[in-house]
């Protein structure tokens, strides 16, 4: 590392304590993969909802493969149904729709029933071994959000999945032991989700079609709050996933500017504070992201 | 030859008149207890005690050696004090105190380490909340009692203890009666806040929660409560505290509604495969200092 890049993670570093967060960063340029940008980015972190991400490569794998077929028609029933606080979660009545569009909400609304839907027909087992062909061998997808939140639930005593939330939201509490430990969670790391995100862009994990339809779907996620928010540019692209759980604030994105550069960035946090609305820290993770993407140009 | 220990043992059943209770307070089990005894009454040449049916009492002999005993044990106590000071190996836990920690609170944890670290030398430094987890974290400190949240990367914590707070008002703005008053309606002069650097999380948390109950005031920064007391009592600002014991003239003090702006303090110490670790069983016995003061 030279004294400029020292200089800079610092000024990253700066960013996360001001914002009161620990922070994990990767950031790489797509065609230049030997530079980088890194704090602790090697750390087995808790993803949240960014576990969507190599469910999302899973899935699309699956369909080059033959073994899934995206279009095909599935009946999801209100009561079978993962909470959560958008898309199909929210909805009262039983919705039949493909599984390609299931996807499509797991990325852009962060849809958690949908999501859960998906990783049932992708399967924890299946999804461990392409990860494992993949090389992300600290990416662990232990559970879907729904056994997340039974596990939450357990642990702090709660009579339901909101309850349990209002816990890790309270300041005046102690957080029940294990809730942010990488190992009881859906885990990874910095690097390994810019790489995958790199892999992903330069076409060498999935076909062309699907390599499109990942990387579309990607950028209409509706979350500009974090490493968007970083590029208020009509010019830049950001195309993302983000993950949200208690204090655990993330988003894993691939940054295009104007002239076509990309970038894959992961910022990874888990607040000091247990509020359930942190705006300095959604903002602080675009500040974040833009420094490296900016260092790296 | 007379040893400390069987000072310790005769001190021991004189105060508590009853062998097993002796022994529980000399840290040893009743056998060794008993025959340490045997073996001083044989050097001294007279019974100490006599054991009646349910108690314990002195002989003449044991109660008329009993100040000696008592003299020669802090004799040793004084001893092993004047060599742990000697000593620059001997143990030392180097504890930090948050600037928001009240006196007496920080006075309590102290010596809450000293009573469970035994010839351990405890030092104490004030310092901020980040500069204090940084200091634990590089082991350079052993223990710190720090304001809640905070980013405690890779360091272990206690529970979050809340401490109520008072609003020290100037009379001018409101009658020194006494009464709780509503955060909103403090708005005619500034709270004195300290640097948000010291602690970005709690001091963001501070500051949301009282822009949420106050939308108007504004605040001032104070560089610590000396300075946020000496404001208040020229009249120029709020002091909120969680001190019982800081007070001014013309300056009264208040409960606020519903205590919406409590001190959450924690204490944080080394991972437990550091070399600066505290023993796992000391613990809890300091956090139920700071909560119980």
């Amino acid at each position: 590392m030279n004294a400029t890049e020292a200089q800079s993670t610092g000024r990253i570093r700066a960013i996360f304590e001001d914002a009161g967060v620990r922070g994990w960063l990767h950031a790489t340029p797509l065609d230049r993969p030997h530079e980088t940008i890194e704090i602790d980015s090697d750390a087995v972190v808790p993803l949240a909802s960014v576990y969507k991400l190599p469910l999302l490569v899973g899935f699309c794998q699956l369909v080059d493969q033959g073994r899934l077929d995206p279009r095909e028609q599935v009946t999801l029933l209100p009561e079978a149904r993962t909470p959560g606080p958008t898309g199909l979660s929210l909805l009262a009545d039983p919705i039949t729709i493909s599984r390609r569009d299931l996807a499509v909400l797991m990325m852009t609304v962060s849809d958690n029933a949908a999501a859960d839907a998906l990783l049932d027909h992708v399967g924890l087992d299946r999804l461990g071994t392409i990860l494992g062909e993949l090389g992300l061998t600290r990416t662990r997808i232990r559970r879907g959000a729904a056994d997340n939140l039974r596990a939450l639930q357990r642990s702090t005593g709660a009579p339901d999945a909101d309850a349990a939330l209002a816990v890790l939201a309270d300041n005046d509490r102690t957080d029940p032991p294990g809730v942010y430990e990488a190992a009881n969670a859906s885990s990874g790391t910095a690097r390994e989700l810019t790489r995958l995100l790199s892999r992903l862009w330069t076409g060498d994990l999935l076909s062309a079609e699907q390599t499109h339809f990942a990387r579309t779907t990607m950028e209409r996620q509706i979350f500009q709050h974090r490493i968007a928010a970083g590029f208020p540019y009509d010019g830049v692209r950001v195309a993302g996933k983000t993950g949200t759980f208690g204090a655990l604030r993330h988003e894993a994105a691939v940054v295009t500017l104007p002239g076509g550069d990309a970038y894959a960035v992961a910022v990874l946090t888990l607040a000091a504070r247990s509020d359930s609305r942190l705006p300095r820290v959604d903002a602080a993770i675009g500040e974040a992201a833009r420094v490296a993407v900016d260092l790296l140009r | 030859m007379l040893t400390e220990r069987h000072l310790q043992i005769f001190v021991a059943i004189a105060d508590e008149r009853h062998f097993g209770d002796a022994a529980r307070v000399v840290g040893i089990t009743q056998p060794p207890l008993s025959q340490g005894l045997r073996r001083l009454e044989a050097l001294v040449g007279a019974k100490l005690f006599e054991r009646g049916p349910g108690q314990v009492e002195l002989t003449p002999a044991g109660a008329a050696l009993l100040p000696f005993a008592r003299r020669a044990l802090n004799s040793f106590e004084e001893f092993h004090q004047a060599a742990s000071a000697q000593d620059p190996e001997a143990p030392e836990l180097r504890l930090g105190l948050a600037p928001e920690v009240p006196a007496a609170v920080g006075a309590a944890v102290a010596a809450a380490c000293t009573e469970a670290l035994r010839s351990t030398r405890v030092s104490v430094v004030t310092a901020p909340t980040s500069s204090l987890v940084a200091a634990v974290a590089s082991g350079r400190l052993g223990l710190a009692a720090v304001l809640h949240p905070a980013v405690l990367d890779g360091l272990q914590a206690g529970p979050v203890t809340l401490l109520p707070t008072w609003a020290l008002v100037p009379t001018s703005l409101v009658p020194d009666d006494g009464d709780p008053l509503r955060l909103g309606k403090l708005s005619g002069l500034p709270v004195a806040v300290r640097p948000r650097a010291e602690a970005p999380a709690a001091r963001d948390l501070f500051l949301d929660t009282l822009a949420l109950h106050r939308p108007t005031g504004g605040t001032v920064v104070v560089t610590d409560e000396r300075a946020g007391l000496a404001m208040a009592a020229a009249g120029q600002a709020i002091l909120v505290t969680a001190d019982p014991q800081l007070e001014a003239a013309g300056v009264g003090r208040h409960r606020l509604v519903d205590d919406p702006l409590p001190v959450r303090l924690r204490l944080v110490w080394p991972q437990s495969r550091t070399p600066s670790a505290l023993p796992a069983e000391v613990i809890p016995h300091l956090t139920k200092a700071l909560a119980a003061s």
